[in-house]
């Protein structure tokens, strides 16, 4: 396959069957559509370039792309813009994935963080501040393109005229029993939807939205979707909402069982499909299609996961850590107070290790000390020793709580002679000891 | 009717332990009338232990300040005296009555705007003082100098941080300096070496948004270094306050009302407020618009929990978290909690004037109080009164759940409680009282007033002795004999 440009490699994306034994459906064939596999990674694409598209062919130069998200559609967004050689903006409540903030700016995008709510209200101010965004960017045409996705018609016809009928050709002319979509900004659902029951009146369509105080990256909890222009309730014949935790489950079924490498979006489409269609299947003699949206991938959710589901990362214990210490290992640590160790620098000219931040440290220090910052000397730790056992070392941290361990630990390890300064570098400031800034 | 839309207020045992008892309450509004505020001095001292738990837990040194503007109350502040606790007053009025409690100088810092007789009592005294901008800091050398007063101690109010990466955007404060004219400032300051010393800096941000305030915070650590490179000794760096308070005992109820308030708006169901009223949200051709105006009022991460959220967090440009840089960098660390401070240290109580039914079937209770006794709804915050029934009256066996609208003593349409109907396990009858739990910060006495000649709400002191409850006059309340723990 050969294209001219990334931008037509847009679409098309697979449709694939989900083995029965994974899902357990008797009845009912069950198809992904792989949305994960468009170029940017997710199927924002589809909506973010047909809404870009009549801008650029106007001759959008120099104006500023701007979209409310923080996510999908903002990635692609930003692509596309850059590719372009437009700026583009995002305006988010929140960056809530990380992973997906950094590749932002990595990719050149410029990004707005609205202000969270005030602590004293003002009832007089009811405009929320998406709304004034709104005003701001119609009133100024001339320096900006809003393209606008939960309002922007062009977001649903991407689908209505693209994914849509993609799935009625891959299932030999027909239009799935049932179709199963996360409402975001509604767009893939509602033309999915529309290009379906075109076809077949009678495709069923479930929508799923978020528990309501549950965050699933890409989808609205059920308040929220009436702030969707987009939204129209009569798109679905039922909208049921999914948990976070629902979404992750369904999500390690598919990276795990599945081969399919889905976010918490596609994850929490297929949980939602398979609750719906279980509940259908055990009334059913003849066989049916269901086909659900596999939004994005799971790279990006790695530290959603890791707020959520800690134990699904688990990592091998490493030697020599502070978490590995006993009660015994810490009795057996040598600490000694300000005067003493005054004393003992002064007589023996031990190696003094600050173990605070490096702007701290900048900031003031101990005279002679030097700098290996906590999180540096633990992995220099894992490593062995990084100095001989019998080079004398006073660490010293903010309050003697932590050089306390390490020097445990540095005992434990095997070093003759290392001590610890009691109550850290503030003791050590509050008895007069001199700091410097050299 | 239909299933009634609960928001059940969180009550800690002191304060359900002072709604539980009828009689009392009831006795005391028979002598002191209708409505009676009263406060709980034993609960704020409690909440001082929490926040200072805070500190510990992060091994950080530093202050906690009460932001007296929270309560009139002269009980609170005295039981406050008598606590670790430092005091954050807002004008003269509250300096003299800290003074007059018995916080020493050392313990109060002035903020917000000043005039010049509160600089110069404040000076004078010895007291702290928040500068909000450079002329402020002229006007009060300009005293220390006139009068001979010793060197003022000062804190730098900022504004306008910087973020690193995204843009941080914040809503414009009309309080403190940019933080990109520290550089001036701190000419002042040297100008003025004679009579002034710094001691910190500080930024309060009226958001509940933690990126913002941590992006003040790391802003500020930041200026504390320039400080020092000029030659400046600060010791503090004082984050303000806002930490916020969770209202309501259940996170379903709220959730749950406040889809149905969805629904409501879009016309989806029976209206739950009086005339239709949407709290900011509106319907424009079937889609929601507008922003809920309500404070969150389920909010388990608040109070000493959102203090060590936000000292959890990392700083986007230095990378350790924030409790760290301020431990390692030596600096002290100041909270201003007002609200979170006073959290369960209080209730409002109303009388039942009548009780009776609209032609078109809403039942409207009266009050002996108005809307500016109990400024709930004003604040944004909905919760639901403690149905208090008088002694001896009738089993509530046998009764309904009933959804009612709160109406005010005053003669005027606008008089509501509360705007929304509020649901009540039982239909209230006269004589009956309905208690504004939870109310003593910013709701209790911040917008009373004589409109009409009614009168303002007394207010008494309650604690508890051999396990019942006691009261006395707010202004006679002393924290002798008169704490839980008898010393």
């Amino acid at each position: 396959m050969k294209y001219d440009s990334i931008t037509e490699v847009i679409g098309d994306t697979p449709l694939v069957r989900i083995a029965p034994e994974i899902h357990g459906l008797d009845n009912i064939d069950l198809y992904a559509k792989l949305e994960m596999l468009n170029p940017f990674g997710s199927v924002k694409d589809r909506a973010a370039w047909n809404m870009l598209q009549p801008h650029l062919e106007r001759g959008g130069a120099d104006r500023t792309v701007v979209e409310l998200s923080s996510g999908n559609t903002a990635k692609a967004l930003a692509v596309l813009a850059a590719m372009h050689g437009l700026p583009f903006k995002s305006v988010t409540n929140r960056m809530k994935v990380p992973e997906i903030k950094d590749l932002l700016l990595l990719l050149g995008a410029e990004i707005e963080e609205l202000p969270g709510q005030a602590e004293c209200l003002d009832p007089t101010n009811t405009e929320d501040p998406l709304t004034k965004i709104h005003q701001l960017l119609s009133a100024d045409t001339a320096s900006y393109v809003h393209t606008d996705q939960y309002y922007n018609e062009r977001n649903i016809e991407a689908h209505r005229n693209s994914t849509g009928p993609e799935i009625i050709k891959d299932l030999g002319g027909h239009a799935p029993d049932y179709f199963i979509a996360a409402v975001g900004t509604a767009g893939s659902s509602t033309g999915c939807a529309r290009a379906l029951r075109a076809h077949d009146p009678d495709t069923s369509v479930v929508g799923l939205v978020a528990h309501k105080s549950d965050f699933i990256p890409g989808i609205r909890n059920i308040d929220e979707v009436h702030e969707v222009g987009l939204f129209d309730p009569g798109t679905y014949d039922t909208i049921e909402s999914v948990s976070a935790d629902e979404a992750i489950d369904g999500m390690l079924t598919l990276v795990r069982r599945c081969g399919m490498l889905a976010g918490p979006t596609g994850g929490a489409a297929y949980f939602g499909a398979v609750r719906h269609l279980r509940a259908v299947d055990a009334q059913l003699t003849d066989r049916r299609t269901a086909v659900f949206i596999v939004c994005d991938r799971v790279e990006s959710y790695m530290s959603y996961v890791h707020k959520r589901r800690p134990e699904l990362l688990r990592r091998p214990a490493r030697p020599n850590s502070l978490a590995s210490l006993t009660d015994t290992d810490l009795a057996a640590a040598v600490s000694i107070d300000t005067p003493a160790a005054q004393r003992w620098i002064e007589e023996t000219r031990p190696l003094v290790v600050d173990l605070r931040g490096s702007f701290a440290f900048d900031a003031l220090h101990i005279p002679g000390s030097v700098n290996i910052v906590d999180e540096v000397f633990a992995e220099l730790l894992h490593g062995g020793m990084p100095f001989g056992r019998n080079q004398p070392v006073l660490l010293a941290c903010p309050v003697g709580e932590q050089s306390a361990k390490y020097a445990a630990l540095l005992t434990r390890m095997g070093h003759g002679d290392v001590r610890s300064l009691t109550g850290g570098v503030v003791a050590w400031r509050d008895a007069g000891a001199p700091l410097v800034r050299d | 009717m239909t299933t009634p839309l609960y928001l059940t207020p969180r009550l800690e045992d002191r304060l359900a332990s002072l709604l539980d008892d009828p009689d009392f309450l009831h006795r005391l509004t028979h002598a002191l009338g209708s409505p009676l505020n009263i406060v709980l001095p034993d609960q704020i001292a409690e909440n001082v232990e929490r926040f200072r738990a805070v500190h510990d837990r992060h091994r950080l040194s530093g202050t906690v300040y009460y932001a007296h503007k929270a309560n009139r109350s002269s009980a609170l502040v005295r039981r406050l005296a008598d606590t670790p606790a430092h005091i954050d007053i807002a004008s003269l009025g509250e300096l003299q009555h800290a003074l007059g409690s018995g916080f020493s100088p050392d313990r109060i810092m002035a903020t917000g705007p000043k005039n010049p007789e509160l600089l110069w009592l404040a000076a004078r005294t010895g007291v702290s003082v928040n500068l909000d901008s450079v002329d402020e800091l002229h006007l009060l050398a300009d005293l220390v100098t006139r009068h001979r007063l010793p060197k003022a101690r000062v804190l730098i109010r900022l504004s306008d941080f910087e973020s690193s990466g995204t843009t941080v955007l914040t809503k414009r404060s009309r309080f403190g300096t940019p933080v990109g004219r520290i550089g001036m400032f701190l000419d002042a300051l040297e100008k003025h070496r004679d009579s002034t010393e710094l001691t910190g800096v500080a930024y309060h941000l009226d958001t509940i948004g933690l990126a913002e305030k941590a992006t003040a915070l790391e802003g500020c650590v930041r200026v504390m270094r320039e400080c020092a490179a000029r030659g400046f000794r600060p010791r503090a760096v004082d984050i303000g306050g806002g930490f916020g308070v969770d209202y309501l005992a259940d996170g379903a109820q709220w959730e749950a009302y406040t889809s149905e308030l969805t629904n409501a708006v879009l016309g989806k169901r029976p209206p739950l407020t009086w005339q239709g009223h949407g709290y900011g949200l509106r319907s424009e051709a079937g889609t929601l618009r507008g922003a809920l105006g309500l404070y969150p009022a389920h909010r388990p991460v608040s109070g000493p929990r959102y203090l060590d959220e936000l000292l959890s967090q990392s700083s986007a440009s230095l990378g350790r978290p924030l409790a760290t840089l301020l431990l390692e960098n030596l600096h002290d660390l100041h909270v201003e909690p007002g609200r979170a401070l006073v959290d369960q240290c209080g209730a409002v109580l109303a009388r039942v004037l009548e009780v009776r039914d609209t032609p078109e079937g809403e039942c409207v209770v009266r009050l002996e109080m108005n809307a500016s006794d109990v400024s709930l709804e004003e604040h944004g915050v909905l919760m639901d009164p403690v149905l208090v029934r008088r002694p001896g009256a009738p089993s509530t066996a046998g009764t309904n759940p009933t959804g009612a609208y709160l109406i005010g003593n005053l003669c005027l349409e606008a008089d509501f409680i509360t705007r929304r109907m509020v649901f009540l396990p039982h239909r209230p009858e006269v004589g009956d009282l309905l208690a504004f739990a939870n109310t003593a910060g910013y709701f209790m006495d911040f917008s009373a007033d004589h409109a009409l000649h009614q009168p303002i709400a007394r207010k008494v002191a309650a604690y508890r002795t051999a396990g019942t409850w006691d009261w006395c006059l707010d202004e006679n309340y002393w924290p002798i004999s008169r704490t839980e723990e008898s010393r």
